[in-house]
């Protein structure tokens, strides 16, 4: 039986459309040619049956993405290994990679694979074609930075204030708040409201809490996801 | 949460069946939940779509689309926990050590 996307709920389709479209458009540190480039380099990675692996840095291989890129080589090399090889990251890359990008603009850069990668993954798993990316949209970031920026403990990258209060992947994208918006109305969508999470019986009618986390822990298990 | 939700509900989850990709006796679908989950993260199109024709026959297309939006979800957070350094507290990580050696995730790059 084949599933078309007129059965998808509309709260995941919406969820889903305004985070795609909002790959094309100007973010808070990226513009959105540079978003959409990003993009593209991300979608490249999760969907190549036969991946660079995780030492080569996909800029260096001809062919793979445009000689002459809006996004720096170093972005687009971040977003491939994240991309694909996100349980191979370590504090000393990271520490590397933020010498070249700050690190607000490396929260947006993780929010834009993210958003490639949970898209690809829904649309894979359902036989449904995927989206094309629009036409990027001109405009500046917003370079909108809140006041309240401090480092963590449970994260290596900055953080609203306080720090450590709640979990560490739910305070991961608070410096960068668009993203956060965009990744956490996904979620919502996707997986249960915020405002249900203490609720072990909570279900939309289909699956249960526990065969939700059953699905859950699998995927971070193939993932090789620790947290 | 995997072992919280099921407690909550008065099952146990035995994990090394996660690990195995056999799924559990006691929640509902779980083998074909379990097996959709592992072909939708692998490259395998023809295991994928016997899968989901699976999960399909056994529990409807809403609940297909459901698994296929939490698995989705996964691939994002996963992302992001890994991107970021996400990390538990060391008392916390000492009581889950348990749960990840069953399922053997105790040794992956990821621990931090």
């Amino acid at each position: 039986m084949r599933i078309s996307l007129s059965d998808v709920r509309q709260d995941l389709v919406l969820a889903h459309e305004q985070a795609w479209s909002a790959l094309s458009e100007p973010g808070t540190w990226w513009s959105g040619a540079q978003r959409r480039e990003l993009a593209q380099t991300a979608l490249l990675a999760v969907i190549e049956i036969e991946p660079l692996p995780p030492w080569v840095a996909v800029s260096a291989v001809e062919g793979k993405i445009s000689a002459s890129t809006v996004a720096s080589s170093s972005a687009h090399d971040a977003v491939y290994r994240i991309a694909r090889h996100a349980s191979t990251l370590t504090k000393e890359w990271y520490e590397r990679v933020t010498q070249e990008i700050d690190p607000l603009a490396f929260v947006e850069l993780c929010g834009i694979v993210c958003t490639v990668a949970t898209v690809v993954a829904f649309r894979r798993a359902l036989d449904l074609e995927l989206p094309e990316l629009a036409a990027a949209k001109t405009g500046e970031p917003s370079h909108h930075k809140p006041d309240n920026i401090v480092d963590a403990t449970l994260n290596w990258v900055p953080v609203v204030a306080p720090a450590d209060e709640i979990a560490a992947v739910v305070q991961a994208f608070t410096a960068v708040p668009q993203t956060n918006r965009v990744i956490w109305a996904m979620a919502d969508a996707q997986y249960i409201p915020d405002k249900e999470m203490v609720d072990p019986h909570w279900t939309r009618g289909t699956l249960t809490r526990v065969q939700m986390e059953l699905v859950a822990t699998r995927v971070s298990q193939q993932r090789e996801c620790f947290y | 949460m995997l072992s919280w939700s099921g407690t909550e509900q008065g099952i146990e989850i035995d994990l090394t069946t996660v690990q195995a990709a056999t799924g559990g006796v006691a929640v509902s679908f779980a083998k074909q939940l379990v097996d959709f989950a592992t072909a939708a993260t692998e490259f395998n199109l023809t295991a994928l779509a016997k899968s989901r024709d699976q999960l399909i026959s056994v529990a409807g297309v809403a609940t297909t689309i459901d698994t296929a939006a939490v698995i989705a979800n996964f691939e994002m957070m996963t992302r992001l926990a890994d991107s970021t350094g996400a990390r538990m507290e060391t008392e916390v990580v000492a009581n889950r050590l348990i749960v990840a050696q069953a399922m053997g995730v105790d040794k992956v790059v990821s621990r931090r």
